[in-house]
């Protein structure tokens, strides 16, 4: 069972929606992240380093067909991370659904 | 405690599951690969028409097993475009049945219609009914995976 642990450096929208589509992946290349995401290079570029420099993301450059591409990939910090958060984020939906416990009047 | 509303933490797992649902949009296997079964569904209705039984059963046999060894890494699903690889978890373990399953239907179709084929008198009708399953593999191949998924929740 994940320990919930909100993480202000994955809830930001955008952030967010970066780690959550490479929870779901292994790896995923640059140009498919910017697709999906609509950022464009600069934007997508910012989020990778702040991720890469919190140790939640590795990414690699590769060259093919003689073109340069990079992948990235959550690291098993950023999934934990990821996990955590995503349980304090259900946590928090199911306090507000919970039935108050105060006691009649 | 963070203090975040629970509609705030509603809407980011909305966006969360959004981006998962993304992914998951991606399984299925390389365009390629459906060419190929289409390309090999014709030479086995041409060689099944022309060669003696015996040797058009093993040619059957024999792209079987090819099919096995060369697609076997790719019917997981995970691998359909080179842009990302789609987590296990993700892609579930029930692709590779799924696509044999397809497969087996696909060759139950074929062989109807050249039975329908041959009944109403055709030439050639093994040759005719595998042309017309390679261009529903050929063009509907991965259409068709992904409706067969939806139905069984693969």
């Amino acid at each position: 069972m994940t320990e919930a642990r909100f993480d202000e450096l994955i809830h930001p929208s955008t952030r967010l929606s970066l780690v959550a589509t490479l929870a779901a992946a292994d790896w995923a290349e640059f140009a498919f992240l910017k697709d999906r995401l609509q950022l464009s290079d600069s934007a997508l570029s910012k989020q990778l380093t702040t991720l890469e420099e919190a140790g939640y993301v590795a990414t690699e450059r590769r060259l093919i067909g003689g073109r340069r591409k990079v992948r990235a990939r959550l690291t098993s910090t950023g999934r934990d991370a990821f996990n955590a958060h995503i349980e304090a984020l259900r946590a928090i939906v199911a306090d507000a659904v919970a039935p108050s416990r105060e006691p009649p009047a | 405690m963070v203090d975040i509303a629970p509609e705030q933490a509603r809407t980011a797992l909305d966006a969360a599951d959004r981006a998962r649902h993304q992914v998951a949009e991606e399984v299925g296997l390389p365009r390629g690969y459906w060419w190929a079964m289409a390309t090999g569904w014709l030479l086995l209705g041409v060689l099944g028409t022309v060669l003696p039984p015996w040797l058009a059963g093993i040619a059957t046999v024999a792209f079987g097993v090819g099919h096995g060894v060369l697609a076997a890494r790719l019917l997981d699903g995970r691998r359909r475009t080179d842009r990302l690889q789609v987590s296990a978890a993700v892609a579930g373990r029930r692709i590779p049945l799924v696509v044999v399953g397809m497969l087996f239907g696909l060759v139950a179709v074929t062989v109807l219609v050249a039975l329908a084929l041959d009944a109403d008198g055709a030439g050639h009708a093994g040759i005719w009914a595998a042309v017309l399953t390679a261009a529903v593999v050929g063009f509907g191949g991965p259409e068709i995976l992904r409706v067969l998924r939806r139905w069984v929740r693969a």
